[in-house]
């Protein structure tokens, strides 16, 4: 196992185990810099707090990036992204990118900030107003659940 | 207002859904994307939206409605909805259990205060407020 020394502190880490100590966890915003945990986004600093019980404070965000990356996360900039899907549709049509944002959150209920930001999603609705309502964040897209299937999408009941 | 309709990832291809935004009560940290319906003679809403933001059920009248293959429990109650900027005094049907995903926008608390124009051809609809709506608002 991997072992990384952190604020002068050794920790042995490795991939599941920081996927196991985030499995009940929400993903906070995101700023700039994220890593993808089991399709999800996190704060690089985050993670590793949560991995290490270290306090956010005592290392920076290009140190736990540098650590996550080398676990085989896949680590990313979050603006630079937008950026991106914006120069792509400067027509202002979605044409599908909105479906394909969703597409990971399927069955989960979603706050979005924008037509693509997701900004939180979890099991039920009241995980994502206690998330909005921790981190003074608001959902100006709205939200709702993603359905699970074409019959959900038409009104159908989940069986 | 024009509201684009929502694009969902299908099985088959990308779905498209008419939809709002809500502002429920002072929730306005979490607006609530509802789904027009217009054959749907009321607003029906999850009752866990109610429980939420502190809404008094007790007591309201109750009834059994089928929604979407799903028998459920109705109780009618009054809530401030704000829709297109505009705050108004909406009858809901708080439901319990609400498997769905989405609230529904009915006659009875939505298709009265707004005219709609649906697009579907260019994925779009238009609300525009009734005079009494924007009456009502201007007092609230």
């Amino acid at each position: 196992m991997p072992s990384f020394t952190i604020s002068g502190h050794r920790f042995e880490l490795d991939q599941s185990g920081v996927e196991r100590c985030l499995q009940d966890r929400l993903p906070d915003p995101v700023h700039e810099h994220y890593v993808v945990v089991r399709g999800r986004r996190f704060p690089p600093k985050q993670v590793i707090a949560c991995a290490t019980g270290l306090d956010r404070a005592d290392f920076t965000t290009h140190q736990a990036r540098r650590i996550l990356k080398r676990l085989g996360f896949v680590a990313a900039r979050a603006a630079r992204e937008r950026q991106a899907s914006e120069a792509e549709t400067g027509d202002g049509s979605r044409s599908g990118r909105q479906a394909a944002a969703l597409r990971p959150y399927i069955g989960k209920w979603v706050a979005l900030a924008g037509p693509t930001e997701v900004l939180v999603a979890a099991e039920t609705p009241q995980e994502v107003l206690g998330w909005l309502a921790q981190h003074e964040r608001r959902a100006a897209y709205g939200m709702f659940r993603v359905p699970a299937s074409l019959a959900e999408a038409e009104g159908a009941a989940p069986a | 207002m024009r509201f684009e309709f929502l694009e969902l990832p299908g099985e088959a291809g990308t779905l498209f859904r008419p939809v709002v935004p809500v502002q429920f009560e002072d929730l306005e940290e979490a607006p609530q994307l509802c789904l027009v319906d217009t054959g749907s003679t009321a607003n029906r809403f999850g009752a866990w939206l109610a429980e939420a933001t502190g809404v008094d059920l007790a007591g309201a009248p109750e009834t059994a409605v089928n929604i979407g293959g799903v028998t459920t429990t109705a109780r009618h109650a009054r809530a401030d909805l704000t829709i297109a900027g505009l705050r108004y005094d909406a009858p809901i049907s708080f439901c319990d259990p609400w498997p769905f995903g989405f609230n529904l926008l009915g006659q009875e608390g939505f298709l009265r205060f707004f005219r709609v124009t649906l697009c579907a051809a260019e994925g779009w609809l238009d609300l525009e407020a009734e005079q009494a709506t924007r009456d009502s608002s201007r007092g609230r």
